[in-house]
C-alpha cells in the first residue's frame, strides 16, 4: 500500500518532467545528489499537497473493531445492526445501489439509509431538551435553545468529537457538517431502539446539553424588542408603569459616549434592571434585557 | 524554562468538546503498533505484543489497536486523536515496559502535545466574576445631586502643602521668631 502510494507520487512527480536531471559516472563526490533533491522538492511543491486520503482506505482498518469500540467509547450497548444503519449517509446508499446495479450485481443486499433514524433521533434530541429546560424557562427560551441545540453546526461539533468523521460511510470525504449532525441524531435513535428512551435521554444530556456548559441562555437567546417585551412581561405581574432613568452618562458628544440607563418600578421605585449603551435608547434596551433576565432568575429559584 | 523550550508553541490547557462535563471519553480513538518480525530494535514491541497488549485492550476497550508488521524497519507507535491529530513515538530499542508507558501517555491525551508548552497550570474563561470596570464603578453617590459648575469639584482632589510653601511657611516663623527674640531682649 505504502509502496504503490510512493510509486504513485514519484510517477507523478516525474511525468512534470521540465528539466532533464543529468547522471555523471564517477567516483567523486556525488555532485548531482543535492541539485537532484533539489528538483524533486521542488517538483513536489508545484504538483501540491496529496489530497485527503480517507481512513477507511488504509490497510489498518477494520469497521466492525471500530463500532465495537465507538460503543465502548460512550458507554453504551447498541444493536449491531441499528448502529450499522445509523451511520450510512442517504446518498451513499443510492450511489451503492446505483452501483451494483450498473455493474449487474444480483447478489448486492441494499443498505438502509440512516434517514428515518435521524429525523426519530431529532424529535427525542428536540423533545428531551425542551423537557429539561421548560422546568426553568419560559418557552420563547426554551424553543431558541432547542432550535440552537439541534442545529447542524453543534450536533456536527459533538459528532466530530465522537470519532464519527471516521465512522460515517458517506459520499465525501471527510464529511459535511449535515452528515455528521444527521448521524448523532440517527445514533440517539438508534440507542432508543437498543437500549431504551431513558439511556438515549442520557446519551442527549451528556453529550448535547452539556454544550450549554460555559455558554450564557441570553447570548442565545434575545427579544427583538427588548423593552417591548419586558412590558408585555411586567403587565402579567401586575406592574404598570415603568420610569426610566438616566443613571450615568459619559463623554457625551464623543465617538466614545457612554450612558446608564435604569429602569425603576413607578409605584415603590425599585430598581428592574441597568444596562449601558452608546446611546440612550440602546442604554434603555440593555437595561430591559437585565430586567428580563432578573425576572427570569426569579422564577427560576421559586 | 530552558532554553530548549523558547521555540515550543505556547498554549493553554483546554478540554475538547466539553469532555468530562457529562461524561468522559478516551480521545485517543486508534493505535497502529508498527514493527518487524525479526529485526532487534522491534524486541520490545513483539514482547510487548506477546505479554502486555491482551491485558491493555481488555483495559481499554474503547482504543482500536491495530498492528502492522514490516520488514526491516524501526519501530513505530502511531496514535490518532479523536481532534485529527496523530502523533508518532519513535519505538527504537523500546523495552516492554516502555512501550506500555508510552501507550499510558497517548491513551490520557487529548491531542498530540509534542511542540507545546503550557503558559500556565490553569486557565479560565472567565477570569472576573465582577467584570471589567467602568466609570460608573464605586462611583460617589453624592456626585448624582452635585450641580454644576460646582467650585469644590473643580478644583484639584488632594490639596498638600508644596514644599516651597512649607519652605516660605519655616521662613515666616523663623522671622517671627527673631523678631520676638529682640524685644525680650
Amino acid at each position: 500500500m505504502l509502496c504503490r502510494q510512493t510509486l504513485n507520487l514519484t510517477s507523478r512527480i516525474i511525468n512534470q518532467n521540465l528539466i532533464p536531471i543529468q547522471f555523471i559516472n564517477s567516483r567523486n563526490i556525488k555532485r548531482w545528489v543535492s541539485p537532484t533533491i533539489k528538483e524533486i522538492n521542488r517538483r513536489r511543491k508545484k504538483v501540491g499537497p496529496d489530497p485527503i486520503k480517507p481512513r477507511y482506505s488504509y490497510l489498518e482498518w477494520n469497521y466492525d473493531v471500530e463500532l465495537y469500540c465507538f460503543g465502548k467509547r460512550v458507554g453504551e450497548t447498541f444493536k449491531d445492526n441499528f448502529l450499522r444503519e445509523a451511520l450510512v449517509q442517504r446518498e451513499y446508499a443510492n450511489v451503492e445501489e446505483f452501483r451494483a446495479e450498473k455493474e449487474g450485481n444480483e447478489s448486492y443486499v441494499p443498505e438502509e439509509s440512516n434517514t428515518q433514524l435521524a429525523s426519530e433521533g431529532h424529535k427525542i434530541i428536540y423533545n428531551y431538551i425542551g423537557e429539561v429546560y421548560l422546568k426553568s424557562y419560559p418557552q420563547d427560551v426554551t424553543t431558541a435553545i432547542q432550535n440552537y441545540l439541534t442545529s447542524d453546526k453543534l450536533l456536527g461539533h459533538v459528532a466530530k468529537y465522537l470519532g464519527l468523521t471516521d465512522l460515517v460511510k458517506s459520499v465525501e470525504y471527510p464529511p459535511e457538517t449535515k452528515t455528521l449532525a444527521d448521524a448523532f441524531k440517527a445514533i440517539v435513535a438508534a440507542l432508543e431502539s437498543s437500549s431504551g428512551l431513558e439511556r438515549a435521554q442520557l446519551f442527549v444530556k451528556d453529550f448535547v446539553i452539556v454544550q450549554m456548559n460555559g455558554k450564557d441562555v441570553y447570548d442565545i437567546w434575545t427579544p427583538e424588542r427588548p423593552f417591548d417585551y419586558l412590558m408585555k412581561l411586567l403587565e402579567e405581574k401586575g406592574i404598570k408603569e415603568v420610569e426610566p432613568r438616566l443613571c450615568n452618562q459619559s463623554a457625551v458628544n464623543t465617538i466614545l459616549a457612554n450612558y446608564q440607563v435604569g429602569l425603576y418600578n413607578k409605584a415603590d421605585k425599585k430598581l428592574l434592571g441597568i444596562g449601558w449603551g452608546e446611546s440612550v435608547k440602546i442604554a434603555k434596551d440593555t437595561a430591559a434585557l437585565d430586567a428580563i433576565q432578573k425576572i427570569y432568575c426569579k422564577h427560576n429559584s421559586n | 524554562m530552558s532554553n530548549s523550550h523558547l521555540f515550543l508553541k505556547p498554549a493553554f490547557i483546554t478540554t475538547p468538546g466539553q469532555n468530562g462535563v457529562g461524561r468522559y471519553f478516551c480521545q485517543l480513538q486508534r493505535v497502529v503498533l508498527k514493527f518487524c518480525k525479526n529485526n532487534g530494535s522491534s524486541r520490545g514491541m513483539r514482547e510487548f505484543i506477546e505479554n502486555k497488549l491482551i491485558d491493555f485492550v481488555k483495559e481499554t476497550p474503547e482504543v482500536a489497536v491495530y498492528m502492522k508488521p514490516r520488514r526491516h524497519r524501526t519501530p513505530i507507535i502511531r496514535a490518532e486523536y479523536l481532534n485529527g491529530d496523530t502523533q508518532w513515538v519513535n519505538a527504537r530499542n523500546f523495552t516492554e515496559d516502555e512501550i506500555l508507558k508510552w501507550l499510558q501517555l497517548l491513551k490520557t491525551q487529548s491531542s498530540d502535545k509534542t511542540g507545546i508548552r503550557l503558559r500556565k497550570l490553569l486557565h479560565t474563561d472567565h477570569p472576573s466574576v465582577q467584570g471589567p470596570w467602568t466609570p460608573y464603578t464605586f462611583r460617589d453617590p453624592k456626585l448624582n445631586l452635585a450641580e454644576f459648575p460646582s467650585p469644590e469639584l473643580a478644583g484639584p482632589h488632594v490639596v498638600e502643602t508644596t514644599a516651597t510653601e512649607e519652605l516660605l511657611e519655616m521662613y515666616k516663623n523663623q522671622q517671627i521668631e527673631d523678631v520676638n527674640e529682640k524685644r525680650a531682649e
